[in-house]
C-alpha cells in the first residue's frame, strides 16, 4: 500500500520540525551504470541515495496474442518492487500499484521511442526495483531509457525522470519513503490545503515532457509551479545520464578495438 | 570469424577448445569463476546479500513477519523460500507465473534449507502455539549465466547470517505483542551448506561451475550440496550417466570449494563488523 | 479505446477544423456534449446513475458492505473501483480485451478520490479499528463513444450522491466480535458529501490547440491527451497523460489552466443537475433504460 499515509497525525507535526524546507534537487543521483546484466541485450542500473533500480530491455520480438499487422512497434514495461524492497513484504503478483507504475513507465519511454522503426514488433522493458527510499520510479523512468539506448533501441531523445513531493508549502525534491507518505496527508494546521506527489518524465534535447502524473490534492498554481522546478531537476539528471553512456560507449569501442587487434595476431582454431 | 562459427557449430566449437584443454572463456576445466560477496546492502530488508559467480547474480532478502505457528509444529517457526527468476534476467523467461525453473529451484532450495539445518526453526518460536518468526527468504536472480543454485545457496546463507531480528514480548492472556526494534538478535545459523554445479559435455567431459551456455550445450548437469566436510544432497536430474570416479571426482571437488567459499563468506561477514 | 479506422484526408479534415475552431459535429474547442444523467436506476444497489454522454453510456453502481479498517488506519472507512468494459461497448472488449482500459480506468479513479479532501473516509467510519463501512464502486461501461473517463467519473459522482448508506443503531461488543445493528427503516440512511469530490477533465491535444470531450475520432487524430481531476473548489487531485505524445511544458500550463476553468464549470452543471433531479422527489419520471 505505497498511497497510504502512515504517520498519524501526532508524528507528523514531529515530522514537519525535522524535515527542512527542501526547495532544490538537494539529493543527487549517485550511481548509473549501463551493461550490467550480461544476458539482456540492454540493461542499467541506478542508484539515488538508497533507492536501487535496475532494468534490461531485449530484442525485439512478436508481439503476442496480436493477428493484425501495426505500422508503429510496441513496448511492453513491466515495473515490479522486489518483495524485500519495500518496508512490508510485498507478494509476488502485481498488485493494482505496479500496474499503474508499468503503464506510466509505458507512456513516459514511448515518444521517445522511434516506433516506426521495428513495426509489428514489441520490445520488453522489465525494472526492478531493489530497494525503495522514495521515487521509485522516476528512478526507473531513467533507468529504463539508459537501458533502451544501451540496447540499441533507435530513439528521439533520451528520457529523465524527477519527483517532487508537496506538503503544505513545503516542496521536497526527490522524496524519501518517509516524505512521501507525509505528502500523501493533508497537513494538519489547515494552513494550507495543498500535498501530493507529483512524478515527470521530461526529455530535454526536445524540450518536452513526455509525462506529468500527479496524485494528492493542489492549487493549480502548486501544479504549474511545480513543472518548472522538475524541469530544472531533470535537466542535472539528463548530464549524468549522457555522461554514463559515452563512458559505455567509450568502454565498448575500446573492448571491439582489442579484439579486433586480437584477432589479427592469433591464430585460426583448427577447424 | 570465430563468432559465425560458434553460432552455426556451437557444439563443435566447444569441442574444439576442449580438445586443446582449455574452455572458450579461458578456464581450465575444473576451474572456477570469480566469487564476489556483498552483504546487508538493502536496508529494507532484514538480511541480504548480492552474490556474483562470474556473470550469474542473485539478490537475497530476507522479511522477516510475526505469525501464529503452523498447527502440527507449534514450537517452531517457518522459512518461507522463494526462487524468483524474473524476465529480466535472461531472455528464456517470460512475465507470468512461476517458470518450471523457478519452481523447481524455490524446491532445491527449500529442500538444502531443510536437511542441512541450517537454521534451528526453534529458534524462531517466540511463545508457542501463538507467535513465531516468519522468514521469507526471496532469492531474484538479475543475470542468468550458469551456476544459478551455487549463487543461490550462498546468497541465502550469507543473507541469513546478517538477519538481526528484534526482540518481541508476548503476553499471552492478553494476547498483546511487544516489538522493540532498537534491541536486536543475531540470528543463529548453525550450519552453512555450498552447492557446486557440475555439466557433463559429450557424455564424457566434467566442466565445473558452467556458464549458460555450457550448461545449454551439455548432455547433463548435477549439484551437489555440502556442508561441514560433509556430502548434504545430490542432485542429479537425468542427463547422461557418471561413473563412480567420476561422482567421487566431483564430491571432492565439492568440498574443496565450499571450504574456499565458507572463507569467503567469513571474510565478508568479518569487514561487515558482525 | 476502441480502433476507428480514419483516412489521412479524415484526419487532416479534423484536424484542419479544430484549428479553425470548428468540430465535425459544430461545437467550438471547448465545448461539451449534452449529457444525460438520471440517479437510483438499480434498485438493489445502495446508489447508482447512470450517465449518457452523446454516444457514452455508463452505468455505476455503488455497494456498501461492513469491513474491518486498514489497522494503520483506523478510524476511515475504505473505496474500491471496478471498470468493467462490458462487450456491449464494442466487440474489442470481449474476453479479456478491456481489461487493460478498465484497470487504467479504476486506478486514476482511486489516485483522483486518494486525498482526504476529496472524500472523507472518516464519514464511513463505524467503531475506529473494528467496523467501517465499505463502498465498492462498479462501474459498466455499455457503449463507448470517446471520451470515458469524463463521463465515468461524472456518473461515480452522481452515483456517490444518491448513495445512502445505512445508519447504525446500536452495537454491541461480545468478547471480540462486534454485533452492529442497522436501522430497519429503509428511509432512515445518511448521505455521502460529495461537494468535494472530482470530475476528471479529458484535453484532447489534436495540432497546436486542446479540444474538450472528444469524440472517438477525434481521439484517433491526436497525439496524447491529458486528464485533470477538479474539484469544485479548484483543487487538482490528480493528473496525468494518455496516448503516446509528449508535451511542451508551457504547452502542458496552458492545458491545466483551460481545464481548471472547463472543470470547474462541469461541477457546477452537474450539482445543479442533481438538485434539481432530487426537488422532483417522488414525481420524478424514471426513465431507466427506456430513452
Amino acid at each position: 500500500m505505497d498511497r497510504t499515509a502512515t504517520l498519524t497525525k501526532k508524528e507528523t507535526s514531529g515530522h514537519e520540525s525535522q524535515l527542512g524546507l527542501d526547495t532544490k534537487a538537494d539529493r543527487l543521483t549517485d550511481h548509473v551504470k549501463t551493461g550490467v546484466v550480461s544476458q539482456a541485450k540492454g540493461s542499467a542500473y541506478i542508484e539515488q541515495s538508497n533507492t536501487k533500480v535496475v532494468c534490461s530491455v531485449f530484442d525485439p520480438r512478436e508481439i503476442p496474442r496480436k493477428s493484425g499487422y501495426s505500422v508503429n512497434g510496441e513496448l511492453y514495461c513491466e515495473f515490479k518492487f522486489a518483495p524485500f524492497s519495500c518496508i512490508q513484504w510485498r507478494s509476488h503478483q502485481p498488485d493494482a500499484f505496479e500496474k499503474e507504475c508499468s503503464l506510466i513507465l509505458r507512456r513516459s519511454l514511448e515518444p521517445a521511442v522511434c516506433r516506426h522503426e521495428f513495426p509489428n514488433f514489441q520490445v520488453d522493458v522489465y525494472a526492478l526495483v531493489l530497494e525503495n527510499d522514495g521515487s521509485a520510479l522516476a528512478a526507473a523512468i531513467t533507468c529504463a531509457a539508459l537501458a533502451l539506448a544501451d540496447a540499441s533501441v533507435p530513439m528521439y531523445d533520451l528520457v529523465v525522470a524527477a519527483t517532487l513531493g508537496v506538503h503544505g508549502d513545503k516542496k521536497f525534491m526527490d522524496p524519501t519513503v518517509e516524505e512521501e507518505s507525509l505528502c500523501n496527508i493533508l497537513p494538519p494546521d489547515g494552513r494550507s490545503r495543498n500535498h501530493g506527489i507529483i512524478t515527470a518524465a521530461f526529455s530535454p534535447a526536445h524540450q518536452q515532457m513526455s509525462e506529468f502524473a500527479q496524485s494528492g490534492a493542489m492549487d493549480i498554481d502548486c501544479a504549474t509551479s511545480s513543472i518548472q522546478l522538475l524541469r530544472e531537476a531533470c535537466e542535472s539528471i539528463y548530464l549524468l545520464s549522457q555522461q554514463c553512456l559515452l563512458k559505455g560507449v567509450t568502454k565498448m569501442l575500446k573492448k571491439k578495438q582489442k579484439e579486433i587487434k586480437l584477432d589479427l595476431s592469433s591464430d585460426r582454431i583448427a577447424c | 570469424m570465430a563468432t559465425c562459427y560458434k553460432s552455426i557449430h556451437p557444439v563443435k566449437y566447444y569441442r574444439d577448445f576442449l580438445a586443446k584443454g582449455v574452455r572458450p572463456d579461458g578456464r581450465d576445466m575444473q576451474k572456477f569463476r570469480p566469487v564476489s560477496i556483498n552483504v546487508d546492502s538493502i536496508k529494507t530488508a532484514e538480511g541480504s546479500a548480492i552474490v556474483k559467480i562470474g556473470n550469474t547474480v542473485v539478490v537475497c532478502g530476507i522479511k522477516a513477519e510475526l505469525a501464529a505457528p503452523k498447527a502440527e509444529e507449534p514450537n517452531f517457526g517457518y522459512l518461507v523460500p522463494n526462487v524468483e527468476l524474473p524476465p529480466l534476467c535472461s531472455p528464456r523467461f517470460c512475465p507470468g507465473p512461476p517458470s518450471d525453473l523457478a519452481q523447481v529451484s524455490s524446491n532445491f532450495i527449500a529442500e538444502t534449507l531443510t536437511s542441512s539445518g541450517c537454521v534451528d526453526l526453534k529458534d524462531l518460536c517466540i511463545a508457542p502455539e501463538h507467535l513465531a518468526w516468519v522468514l521469507h527468504c526471496d532469492l531474484i536472480c538479475l543475470d542468468h549465466d550458469g551456476s544459478l543454485w551455487d549463487a543461490c545457496v550462498i546468497a541465502l546463507v550469507a543473507a541469513l547470517r546478517t538477519v538481526k531480528l528484534p526482540h518481541v514480548s508476548y503476553d499471552v492472556e492478553a494476547e498483546t505483542t511487544v516489538v522493540s526494534p532498537e534491541k536486536r538478535n543475531k540470528l543463529q545459523v548453525h550450519n552453512t551448506p555450498v552447492a557446486t554445479t557440475f555439466a557433463i559435455f559429450d557424455d564424457e567431459i566434467l566442466l565445473t561451475d558452467p556458464t549458460n551456455e555450457e550448461e545449454s550445450l551439455s548432455s547433463g548437469v548435477m549439484t551437489i550440496v555440502v556442508q561441514g566436510g560433509q556430502l548434504c544432497s545430490v542432485h542429479k536430474p537425468g542427463g547422461s550417466p557418471l561413473t563412480e570416479s567420476q561422482l567421487q571426482e566431483c564430491i571432492n571437488g565439492a568440498m574443496k570449494r565450499a571450504e574456499y567459499i565458507n572463507k569467503l563468506v567469513n571474510m565478508t561477514l568479518e569487514s561487515l563488523g558482525t | 479505446m476502441a480502433e476507428i479506422l480514419l483516412s489521412e484526408a479524415e484526419k487532416t479534415f479534423i484536424l484542419h477544423g479544430v484549428e479553425e475552431g470548428f468540430r465535425c459535429d459544430g461545437r467550438m474547442r471547448l465545448d461539451y456534449r449534452p449529457m444525460e444523467v438520471e440517479t437510483d436506476v438499480v434498485s438493489h444497489a445502495s446508489g447508482s446513475a447512470r450517465l449518457r454522454l452523446a454516444n457514452t453510456d455508463i452505468l455505476v453502481g455503488v455497494k456498501t458492505e461492513i469491513d474491518t479498517p486498514y489497522p494503520e488506519r483506523p478510524r476511515e472507512g475504505k473505496i474500491e473501483f471496478f471498470v468493467d468494459c462490458s462487450a456491449n461497448a464494442t466487440p474489442a472488449f470481449e474476453g479479456r480485451g478491456g481489461e487493460e482500459l478498465g484497470t487504467e480506468i479504476s486506478n486514476s479513479l482511486a489516485t483522483a478520490y486518494q486525498s482526504s479532501q476529496t472524500f472523507d473516509l472518516t464519514a464511513l467510519c463505524i467503531l475506529p479499528g473494528q467496523q467501517c463501512w465499505k463502498l465498492y464502486i462498479d462501474i459498466l461501461i455499455l457503449e463507448c463513444g470517446g471520451n470515458l473517463f469524463d463521463a465515468v467519473s461524472l456518473a461515480v459522482k452522481a452515483a456517490l450522491h444518491n448513495t445512502r448508506v445505512p445508519k447504525v443503531k446500536g452495537a454491541c461488543l461480545d468478547g471480540g466480535t462486534v454485533d452492529l445493528q442497522l436501522s430497519d427503516d429503509p428511509y432512515d440512511c445518511c448521505r455521502l458529501d460529495v461537494s468535494d469530490a472530482p470530475c476528471l477533465v479529458t484535453l484532447c491535444k489534436i495540432g497546436d490547440h486542446c479540444v474538450v470531450d472528444p469524440t472517438a475520432e477525434e481521439e484517433t487524430c491526436s497525439s496524447g491527451s491529458v486528464v485533470i481531476a477538479i474539484t469544485e473548489k479548484s483543487l487538482v487531485t490528480s493528473v496525468f497523460k494518455t496516448g503516446v505524445g509528449s508535451f511542451h511544458p508551457q504547452t502542458l500550463i496552458d492545458i491545466l489552466k483551460v481545464g481548471q476553468t472547463i472543470g470547474l464549470s462541469v461541477n457546477k452543471a452537474l450539482r445543479a443537475a442533481l438538485l434539481e433531479e432530487e426537488q422532483q422527489g417522488r414525481k420524478k419520471e424514471c426513465f431507466g433504460f427506456l430513452k
